[in-house]
């Protein structure tokens, strides 16, 4: 590994991760942290991708197969629920919908608190203080009470039926946009004060001196300096929605029809898995939801490192 | 403390909760059809006395701005919230008030518990850092950080109580059971807080110790860690006098930011093992479509949420001479 | 409890008669006070280990004062912290002794250690803004190591701190401030009370002076000569500031990338200065007294001390270098009038000579052309 041992020169314009895309990521898997995270994400990420192929199709309780509730054995390896699924279908199934909202939100979160962190750190003004009194705001707020009032909500305002988008119920789109609304403000305040720097760097100033457009110096000079952050921060952001959303689910704003594994463990609570012993009702679900939070944690703090150098040469 | 300090987080806090109060108008007026309909259309049962009181109150044959808005507002400072439709036009005051206790209980415990332990652990594993201690305490934590609470509840309960049998599954007291006396009752209600309260208090560790860990890992560097050390004062003396009061002050903040964030994963551990408090309500209501009672929930813990925060800033100007202006 | 701080100027005291606690048992007390023999203190880094010092030897006698001067990376800091073992936790020292009464402290425990900091050595740290803790009074700071070290009462410890602040010029009624609230000049006072506390042996000074403007750096120096002079400290001053070695210090020594160049009394280095690289730091000083214009700058970086070159580390950067230079390190050359030198233009000293041996070029040429001097016969 090469981190340098002096830390790099204070002037010098940082304008891409050092080596691109392919070295980062190969320093990432270097690390053992890393490394691991980043095998736990690609089986997951393999079983989202081909459930179907895997497993089967989704098992619902006309076509459920097994014996009711019944322990893990060689035809059923995770055991069955109360309706006779098989448990391995389902979690693999609940994968698929669990990692498409996380992603969705993700995108969401991180593309809004982006998008406001870069203008309101550009702009300034009254529009920063505005937007950044919001974001405190939002903040301090208790959001996910607020995100189940507002799920709530927009559901009888929109009234979602059985209505689909790419796939995706449209009652667990307005879960994603739900996270999206109240967890962009701790993107906006990182990204702001990357911001906050580079406006005051040279090439910033070169670029306006020369009459570039703010829209231009902020796409063209501001996004690409702030890229290595807004990737870190959604690696982070990824791990948090999909805790939210699995939060969600289980206090029964999810779908029984996409079960996500925050679903299934909001069945198993209701069944009252714990309290008979049905431990496989509960346990790949919620084994798969610690892993892979777990997962984007590792790979967050490993990310932090090889594109912070300075940080992991501190004693 | 200066009085400008003072001041100043006073009118932070209160702007907060203007905000909130605001949001919450909003939020009520975002519901599809009438106010009136939902009101009271959801309300089967209700005397045509409360009716027109609940008109009379909100404004509702008034414009929404400002008649409705200074309605809100005023009722709203009254510590009237309006009636929940579950509880068939029950006050929604009324409803919180009867399941705060049991939160508190749980809620104010677990958080003392976590804190002495999570800031502890990770003032140990900082300290020791690339030590065994460090690297099995970051594990731990990690695991724990990124596990819901509900589901370390669920962990806990088939183990602990379907399992072993030693705590009972659910409840904060034994269903129909006549306590012979009071210490009975209370034995009977520890039985049945310490599954839960284990829960909110793992689940809180993980993130108390994280924030610890980095916190002293970047005191240790400080310049007057290294005068301590000079000074010949031993290793517990370094840490406890001058590496801990320092790493205390961001650890005061972001345990006051993150209450709010917190709040949301403790709520499920209450719907886990059926304690009556807030969080079980809060589901109540969200499966009866009760919006009174849940933005009643709301502006509580907001409001809640942002007074900690204050207390948390009057601890840091305590703490830190250097904000005493 | 008698208290010669009070005393007034008093004359050079030995070392036993001045400390009020008792030397540690296993003091030589014909030993001289501190002998740094061939020290080596080594960083780990991912790549390799940084020699950052390499075999440095001095001495330092009973109330004298040592100057400590070169660029900044060429370890006199790490020297000085290696004498009580406080280095960061990628450091090791491998080699050498840190003898104090004739007691080597290399290879003392850090529990052991912990005896010897403050009591025999203390510290006036670089920017007393960041070594002062700033949530804790500057008077409790400063009574802390009274308090634990020295096993007084806390109100004992506290008016003996205050005693302190008052010797070094802090009016009793800001003693219980906090550093952020005390001017730069003052925190580096209160650093200097602080260091006498436990009534070290040793007092380090670790660039006391230079985060200071210049009117106060006068001032805290003069402050430190006085105390010096009335309490007979033994003093170690690490400076990259040359006029505040000669104005303050008996001897100098001059470092360059781990290694001692030159050592000897202030006056006769400066004066004549007989290694290149302490000429050329004369040279490069801006002298109060000089015409700025004058200011020579040194061509070249020092070396990578992950791998410093074999031969004379200076050798690259040298207007004399010569063949030798590369190919074998310059022995330590002793001359009459207490210099030393590591340059193999010096291969011999003078021991009967008074005056330094002739070849030394009294005025080098600047440029990187200049001819090599022949060494001396």
């Amino acid at each position: 590994m090469t981190a340098p041992a002096v830390p790099v020169g204070a002037g010098v314009v940082a304008a891409r991760p050092p080596g691109g895309v392919i070295s980062v990521v190969g320093r990432l898997v270097r690390r053992p942290n890393g490394f691991i995270g980043f095998a736990i994400l690609a089986i997951f990420s393999f079983l989202a991708a081909v459930p179907d192929l895997l497993v089967g199709p989704l098992q619902t309780a006309v076509t459920a197969t097994g014996p009711r509730l019944a322990p893990p054995s060689e035809a059923y390896p995770f055991g069955t629920d109360q309706l006779g699924r098989s448990m391995l279908n389902l979690t693999v199934h609940a994968t698929r919908i669990s990692m498409v909202i996380g992603l969705l939100a993700t995108v969401i979160t991180v593309g809004v608190g982006a998008v406001l962190g870069i203008v309101s750190g550009y702009v300034g003004g009254r529009l920063d203080a505005v937007a950044m009194r919001i974001a405190d705001f939002f903040l301090v707020l208790p959001t996910f009470v607020l995100a189940i009032i507002l799920t709530g909500i927009i559901r009888e305002v929109i009234g979602t039926g059985s209505r689909e988008i790419f796939g995706i119920r449209l009652s667990l789109l307005v879960i994603v946009v739900v996270i999206g609304i109240t967890s962009w403000s701790a993107t906006a305040r990182i990204i702001r004060a990357q911001t906050l720097s580079l406006r005051e760097r040279a090439f910033v100033d070169r670029a306006r001196v020369i009459g570039a457009s703010g829209g231009h110096i902020m796409g063209r000079h501001i996004l690409p300096n702030v890229m290595n952050l807004i990737v870190a921060n959604a690696v982070l952001t990824f791990a948090g929605a999909i805790l939210t959303e699995t939060t969600l689910s289980f206090i029964g704003l999810g779908d029984p029809f996409q079960p996500s594994w925050g679903q299934l463990l909001e069945a198993a609570r209701s069944v009252g898995a714990p309290g008979l012993g049905a431990w496989w009702y509960f346990v790949p679900a919620g084994a798969s939801v610690v892993l892979v939070v777990f997962a984007f944690t590792l790979v967050g703090a490993a990310l932090d490192s090889v594109l912070n150098p300075k940080l992991a040469t501190r004693r | 403390m200066g009085v400008r300090y003072i001041a100043s987080r006073f009118v932070t806090a209160g702007v907060t909760i203007g905000l909130i109060v605001v949001l919450n108008f909003v939020l009520f007026r975002m519901m599809p059809g009438s106010p009136e309909r939902l009101l009271l259309g959801r309300m089967p049962g209700v005397s045509a006395n409360v009716l027109e009181t609940t008109r009379e109150r909100w404004g509702l044959d008034k414009p929404l701005f400002p008649d409705q808005f200074v309605a809100y507002v005023s009722s709203t400072l009254q510590g009237d919230l309006g009636f929940s439709y579950a509880a068939r036009g029950r006050p929604v005051t009324d409803v919180i008030a009867q399941r705060i206790g049991p939160t508190v209980l749980l809620f104010g415990l677990g958080e003392v518990v976590a804190i002495f332990l999570g800031l502890a652990l990770g003032a140990w594993s900082g300290w020791k850092r690339g030590g065994l201690i460090d690297h099995v305490g970051n594990g731990v934590s990690l695991i724990l950080y990124s596990t819901p609470y509900f589901l370390l509840g669920m962990g806990l309960m088939i183990v602990f109580a379907t399992g072993l049998g030693w705590f009972p599954t659910y409840g904060m007291r034994d269903v129909g059971r006549v306590y012979p006396g009071q210490l009975e009752e209370l034995i009977d209600m520890a039985r049945h807080l310490a599954l839960p309260l284990a829960t909110v208090s793992l689940g809180l560790i993980g993130q108390y110790a994280i924030v610890m860990r980095s916190s002293i890992v970047e005191t240790l560097s400080e310049d007057y860690i290294t005068t301590a050390r000079a000074k010949g004062l031993n290793d517990g003396r370094v840490l406890r006098s001058h590496a801990l009061p320092n790493a205390m002050l961001p650890t005061v903040t972001l345990i006051a930011i993150n209450l709010g964030y917190v709040v949301a994963g403790a709520i499920t551990v209450e719907v886990v093992f059926n304690w009556p408090g807030l969080g079980t309500l809060t589901v109540d209501a969200l499966a009866s479509r009760d919006y009174p009672v849940l933005q009643g929930v709301f502006l509580l813990l907001s409001v809640a949420v942002v007074l900690a925060n204050l207390l948390a800033d009057l601890a840091y100007g305590l703490l830190d001479p250097r904000v005493r202006r | 409890m008698t208290d010669r701080l009070e005393a007034e100027a008093l004359p050079v005291p030995s070392a036993t008669s001045r400390r009020q606690s008792p030397l540690p048992k296993l003091a030589d007390p014909a030993a001289p006070l501190l002998e740094v023999r061939d020290l080596k203190t080594h960083f780990r880094l991912e790549r390799g280990w940084v020699h950052a010092v390499d075999g440095v030897s001095f001495r330092l006698n009973d109330g004298e004062a040592l100057g400590l001067a070169g660029e900044s990376g060429c370890g006199k800091t790490t020297t000085a912290l290696s004498l009580v073992k406080l280095l960061p936790s990628n450091a090791r020292i491998r080699g050498g002794s840190v003898e104090l009464f004739g007691i080597d402290l290399v290879p003392k425990t850090e529990r052991a250690m912990q005896r010897y900091r403050w009591r025999e050595i203390s510290i006036v740290f670089q920017g007393a803004m960041n070594a002062f803790n700033p949530v804790r009074r500057v008077r409790d700071q400063i009574a802390e190591p009274i308090r634990y070290r020295l096993g007084q009462s806390e109100s004992a410890s506290r008016a003996r701190a205050v005693e302190l602040l008052d010797l070094v010029g802090i009016p009793r009624k800001r003693a219980g401030a906090y550093p952020h609230e005390l001017s730069g000049g003052m925190r580096q006072r209160a650093m200097i009370a602080m260091a006498l506390a436990c009534d070290p042996a040793i007092v380090i000074g670790d660039e006391p002076t230079t985060a200071l403007d210049v009117m106060v750096q006068a001032q805290v120096l003069q402050l430190l000569e006085q105390l010096r002079v009335d309490l007979g400290l033994s003093l170690i001053l690490i400076t990259h500031d040359l006029s505040v070695i000669a104005e303050t210090c008996d001897r100098v020594m001059i470092m360059y990338a781990g290694r001692v160049a030159e050592e000897g009394p202030v006056d006769r280095v400066f004066r004549e200065p007989r290694h290149p690289y302490t000429r050329k730091l004369l040279g490069a000083f801006p002298s109060i007294h000089a015409d700025r214009r004058t200011l020579e700058v040194i061509p070249g970086q020092p070396p990578d001390l992950v791998a410093p070159p074999t031969g004379c580390r200076f050798a690259p950067r040298c207007a004399f270098a010569m063949p030798v230079c590369t190919e074998v390190d310059p022995p330590d050359t002793r001359f009459a009038d207490g210099v030393r030198v590591a340059c193999h233009l010096f291969p011999v000293g003078d021991a009967d000579a008074e005056a330094p041996a002739a070849p030394v070029p009294a005025a080098p040429g600047p440029g990187p052309g200049a001819p090599a001097p022949s060494a001396p016969a």
